[in-house]
């Protein structure tokens, strides 16, 4: 009996999984093993070149500290935009979840994510109009203060973390809102008439309980980062080189497919042992 | 004009290559796809255009490959036309199908790089120039020299582009060596060391290039002779300069794809890109040298190429690109990055 | 600190935030009225790049194709990760995680690379380019993103109240109609927003893989940034966030999916 139950609800399971994973086999996952398996080749076997199998792509990644440096400061950057993101993210959600009711929070809701339906890099060239000196910030902020500013941000990490950070906060907004608002009032009005602190409140309740939606915003936003390099070329000037920058250059500037599919390949492996390494953290905190 | 008639006559007499779509694979806004310029072409051949675009070369070999039959004109890199015969992608041309031909510069039409194992298999459509263009409102006098890159006094408002093989190619410059047969790498990287802390920020495309000019963070930047005089027509306060060391020559060639169904087509469309009618409407919008020497004698004398050409030392000191192989590009792009990196 | 000055605080935060997130909105449409071509300051207000994008038939086919394709993109991409997500909520199976973490890859990976191996693949196999490959390929780059959203909806709802349902005699798909999906709204909502997004923003997916002539805005935008694209880009943006707008006031007047109880 339990075993047909089982059965039964696998089918079930199956019937709604499969149409969204088989559409990812077809469109991602199989060409995704094609370039896996071009990572272990010494060429692109396109018609008239020669080719073997080799692990010399993989082993680029240790001969020189070029890629590993660059890897790491990725990372970082990654983990500061994600930390800037939640940190402002956050607070904006619990104040559209908790403190704006009725139909003005539907408005609020579509606005947070209406930038978006821009193109990516027509923000990135109004960011640098915003940044660099003599722009917009420098001329707004020396129209207000008194003295004298010299204000130039561009060409800076300080200019590319927020352009990353404008771009990927209304990942973690929404997703935090959508735990927020989940959480009942009434919950939150007993541990207050009970007399509980609005701290305690905060990191007992209410931080527990939304920690799904942060863990899934954060997640959104650190893994694509890491592997950006559109925001870093065009906002950090001499600095911006990355991971993701080397990645391209080896489809762009040169036709070394196999290099640039095992750097990539690293870049996956790296992020998931991260992912997997934080989820107990993160499931500890999520309960 | 006569040689359009022509063209079309002879379209006609090949039968049956009368009112086609060819489909030509370029950068964009690259000269084919001039709105004018595609109207004529279907006024006079009856043959409609659509365009598609590469942004890299890379993109355009393995667009070629992966879409046999979707192009019938390419506009081939001189550096990359022996690649792309040697994998079979593009055909040797038929010159007499192009009326234009005998009035194209014979030492372009006879380049090697074209000519891969004797057999022209790109037409010379034009060539240019990567050089250094400067700020005029910085500048009251114009360097003469690619030091200037290295002079301490534009600190954090020099450019170059983010391409390892140019980098290298103007550090070869700097330090006396030919571009194409550098010897002395360890020179070069010496070079390149000392010139990123100058730099303020890498340029991509001539879109970032504008702005950043515009703006004011750009003093003295690389440049592309053909950008520089669009970039003039725009309005912008900049001078084009070869300095006393030279600049790198580039030359584009159009191709047809071996794997092209309207061959006939194609060439009428190659045969209108050289005519000097097309070139001189073309030149006034900003467009680098032609290939065509009638079309480079129409035109005016203060056009920014026939100024250019104009002083044959200039045209002397040029030094022209040949075909890189992928092992030294790798070796470039190491290098770049390696420094990048370090950063 | 009383509860009425925290939220008239919280208030003013989350204005300042809109007001970040729509600055360089705000910095693109102003551009679009500046007569710069380069967007260089000072201001000087122009018409002439509304006036020069009326005629240029290419940008406005671009946009229309560009949005047609995220709205389809947009329903396919919700209703298979919504599903999805429900099985992922429900049912515990072998392998279950690992189906989770497989919806990073696409994340993870530069599309660039993800592009450049659609191309070869789905020419390898016959799809060839056109716009079913491209939306073959929006759709599947969309889906993770509606899985971890909806899932991020899901992991809050309480199962009692689909178990109760059940009690009542209710079959699977009327739990599922008549108290999941309502409860997940907000979640199924954000998740298509995040899709039109992913969709309408794909540059190299739809580059790779459309038919030459049949362009989309962001590819324009990435082809002719070589030789410079003017504020007409500017202008067309502009009014598509403008619409937008309109559209979305409108939709959160008639309509309630924020969760209210």
């Amino acid at each position: 009996m339990a075993g047909t139950i089982a059965g039964q609800d696998r089918r079930k399971a199956f019937m709604l999984l499969s149409p969204a994973y088989l559409w990812l086999t077809v469109a991602v996952f199989l060409p995704l093993s094609a370039m896996a398996y071009f990572s272990f080749l010494s060429e692109v076997p396109f018609d008239g070149r020669d080719w073997h199998f080799t692990i010399a792509n993989y082993r680029a990644f240790f001969e020189t500290g070029t890629y590993a440096t660059l890897l790491w400061k990725s990372l970082k950057l990654g983990l500061v935009v994600t930390a800037v993101s939640v940190v402002i993210g956050f607070p904006c959600a619990y104040v559209l979840a908790k403190v704006v009711k009725g139909r003005a929070r539907e408005a609020l809701f579509l606005l947070v994510i209406l930038p978006f339906w821009s193109n990516s890099l027509v923000r990135i060239f109004s960011w640098a109009i915003v940044l660099r000196g003599n722009g917009v910030l420098d001329r707004a902020v020396n129209a207000v203060l008194p003295w004298d500013v010299k204000l130039n941000l561009m060409f800076s990490p300080t200019a590319i973390v927020i352009g990353l950070v404008h771009s990927y906060l209304p990942y973690v907004i929404l997703t935090s809102y959508l735990a927020l608002q989940a959480i009942d009032d009434s919950l939150i009005e007993a541990a207050r008439s009970l007399g509980a602190k609005r701290r305690t409140i905060l990191w007992r309740l209410i931080l527990p309980l939304a920690a799904p939606g942060i863990i899934a915003g954060a997640v959104l936003i650190f893994v694509p980062v890491v592997g950006s390099f559109m925001e870093p070329r065009l906002l950090g000037g001499r600095l911006g080189t990355y991971y993701g920058t080397v990645i391209e250059d080896q489809f762009v500037a040169v036709f070394n497919w196999p290099l640039g599919a095992a750097l990539s390949f690293i870049l996956l492996a790296v992020v998931l042992a991260i992912l997997a390494a934080a989820s107990p953290v993160l499931k500890r905190a999520a309960t | 004009m006569k040689s359009l008639l022509l063209t079309t006559a002879l379209a006609l007499t090949a039968g049956g290559a009368f009112a086609e779509e060819i489909r030509v694979l370029n950068w964009q806004g690259y000269g084919t796809d001039l709105d004018w310029a595609v109207a004529d072409f279907t006024e006079k051949t009856g043959n409609t255009v659509v365009h598609e675009y590469f942004t890299s070369e890379q993109e355009m070999l393995t667009k070629l490959r992966t879409n046999p039959g979707a192009y019938d004109v390419v506009l081939i890199n001189s550096a990359y036309t022996k690649q792309a015969k040697d994998e079979g992608l593009i055909d040797a041309i038929d010159t007499a199908k192009i009326a234009n031909f005998a009035d194209l510069d014979p030492a372009l039409t006879g380049n090697e790089d074209l000519n891969p194992g004797g057999q022209l298999s790109g037409v010379p459509w034009t060539w240019g120039l990567t050089s250094i263009a400067v700020n005029t409102a910085d500048f009251a006098e114009m360097p003469t020299s690619l030091s200037v890159l290295w002079d301490p006094a534009w600190k954090g408002r020099v450019s170059i582009r983010d391409d390892g093989l140019e980098a290298v190619q103007f550090a070869a410059m700097a330090t006396g060596q030919n571009i194409n047969e550098i010897t002395d790498m360890a020179a070069v990287e010496a070079k390149l060391k000392e010139l990123l802390p100058q730099i303020t920020t890498f340029w991509s495309s001539e879109n970032d290039w504008n702005q950043f000019m515009s703006a004011g963070d750009f003093a003295v930047a690389t440049y592309w002779s053909g950008s520089a005089a669009r970039s003039l027509s725009k309005g912008l306060p900049i001078a084009f300069v070869v300095p006393e060391e030279g600049a790198i020559g580039w030359l584009d060639g159009l191709s047809i794809p071996t794997s092209s169904t309207k061959k006939d087509a194609a060439a009428a469309f190659i045969d209108w890109m050289v005519d000097p009618e097309f070139y001189v409407k073309w030149d006034a919008e900003g467009a680098p040298v032609s290939s065509n020497t009638k079309a480079l004698a129409a035109l005016p004398e203060t056009s920014f190429n026939r100024q250019l050409v104009a002083d044959p030392a200039t045209v002397a000191r040029v030094q022209f690109m040949r075909p890189v192989s992928d092992a030294d590009r790798e070796t470039y792009l190491k290098l770049w990055q390696d420094m990048k990196a370090a950063q | 600190m009383s509860n009425r000055f925290l939220a008239h605080l919280g208030r003013a935060y989350l204005g300042l935030i809109l007001f970040f997130l729509y600055a360089p909105i705000l910095v693109m449409a102003a551009m679009s009225l500046n007569a710069s071509e380069f967007y260089q300051l000072p201001f000087k207000f122009s018409g002439e790049w509304y006036d020069r994008l009326w005629n240029n038939r290419e940008i406005l086919a671009a946009a229309g194709r560009s949005i047609w394709i995220a709205v389809v993109v947009t329903v396919l991409a919700t209703t298979l990760g919504t599903a999805a997500s429900i099985a992922l909520y429900r049912h515990d199976f072998p392998g279950k995680r690992i189906l989770q973490a497989l919806l990073f890859p696409p994340i993870a990976i530069p599309w660039l690379i993800t592009g450049t191996a659609m191309l070869i693949f789905f020419f390898g196999i016959g799809i060839g380019r056109g716009t079913p490959a491209v939306i073959i390929g929006h759709v599947a780059l969309a889906l993770p993103y509606v899985i971890v959203v909806v899932s991020a909806r899901l992991a809050s709802f309480d199962r009692v109240l689909e178990e109760a349902a059940r009690s009542l005699g209710a079959s699977a798909w009327q739990v599922t109609r008549a108290v999941t999906v309502p409860w997940i709204l907000p979640g199924i909502i954000a998740g298509g927003l995040f899709a039109f997004a992913v969709s309408f923003d794909q540059f190299v997916v739809s580059y790779f893989l459309s038919e030459p002539g049949d362009t989309t805005l962001p590819v324009l935008i990435y082809t002719s940034i070589r030789k410079g694209f003017t504020p007409e880009i500017n202008a067309i943006s502009t009014i598509i966030i403008a619409v937008s707008m309109g559209l979305m006031l409108l939709a959160a007047r008639f309509t309630k999916f924020g969760g209210d109880r």
